[in-house]
């Protein structure tokens, strides 16, 4: 009883930090104590390990499908660099 | 601090070409989530910048791509309310997705679960998304965003953009299901 209520809020504090610890953005990354505790609750929870493998598999998809349309092309990144490169000419803006 | 006043031509320039030059490609592609047509998007890229270089006085120096992503996403609105609002959707790249099966870019571990059934489901349930949480997760998952740009996009905070992708995320999830998403791939 006591250690199924334990494990239910370490599962609740993990659903809570598991974004940031997938993302590992530098303006909102976990401490070091905070990777350790998620880690060690994803060691022994299969329901919260199941949680990261399926938003690691959220984002392969999302990169996989939509991905190569968003490269950008070549061509048009040259005529903005020569954009960029021409603004010289044009003399200092008012 | 990049130009005092009175500075002529080249070296406002090149200072400014410095910034911005390794910021087009991100620029481009996140223009092309916010327009509807590849040549809109160049458009708004080239808009972008010249207001760019006309403000680059007010420029700090700080966060090059956060302050031009902020230009891209001011601009954008300025361009609707002059075109068709109705027809920029921050999704659209989507209305012309082609997945990319046998890509280059697709690894044979990831093969095995990316089925041919899970774009499909997973485009669906992007365009099933409220369109503020489909935004976060397209600049965030698919243009490889941080938090802090991702928001100079959006226009909101840092903070704002972690609870829709937390939502955005959780609601996919859920839609495609654990049987869609890691198929086959139990470890
Ligand atoms: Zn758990």
């Amino acid at each position: 009883m006591k250690q199924s209520l334990r494990q239910m809020l370490e599962c609740r504090w993990s659903a809570r930090h598991v974004q940031r610890y997938l993302d590992a953005d530098p303006s909102a990354s976990l401490t070091p104590q905070e990777v350790q505790r998620l880690e060690e609750h994803l060691d022994v929870c299969a329901r919260c390990t199941q949680v990261v493998q399926e938003h690691r598999a959220l984002h392969h998809a999302l990169t996989l499908t939509l991905g190569p349309t968003s490269l950008p092309d070549e061509d048009a990144v040259d005529r903005l660099r020569r954009f960029v490169a021409g603004l010289d000419e044009e003399g200092p803006p008012s | 601090m990049w130009n005092e006043q009175g500075t002529v031509g080249s070296d406002r320039s090149q200072t400014f070409a410095e910034v911005v030059e390794p910021e087009i490609e991100v620029m481009l592609r996140v223009a092309y989530s916010l327009t509807s047509r590849h040549a809109d998007a160049e458009d708004l890229v080239q808009e972008a910048l010249l207001r760019a270089y006309r403000a680059l006085d007010r420029f700090d120096g700080r966060h090059p791509r956060a302050w031009l992503l902020t230009i891209l996403r001011r601009t954008h609105l300025n361009m609707q309310r002059r075109t068709r609002p109705d027809l920029v959707d921050d999704w659209s790249v989507l209305q012309g997705h082609r997945p990319a099966f046998g890509a280059a870019t697709t690894a044979s571990s990831e093969q095995t679960y990316l089925d041919a059934t899970l774009p499909t489901q997973l485009v669906r349930a992007l365009r099933e998304l409220d369109p503020r949480f489909r935004a976060a997760v397209l600049l965030v998952d698919v243009h490889d965003l941080s938090y802090a740009e991702a928001a100079a996009v959006l226009g909101v905070p840092v903070g704002t953009v972690m609870s829709r992708l937390s939502r955005a995320r959780d609601r996919l999830r859920r839609r495609l299901g654990p049987d869609v998403l890691t198929q086959g791939g139990s470890s």
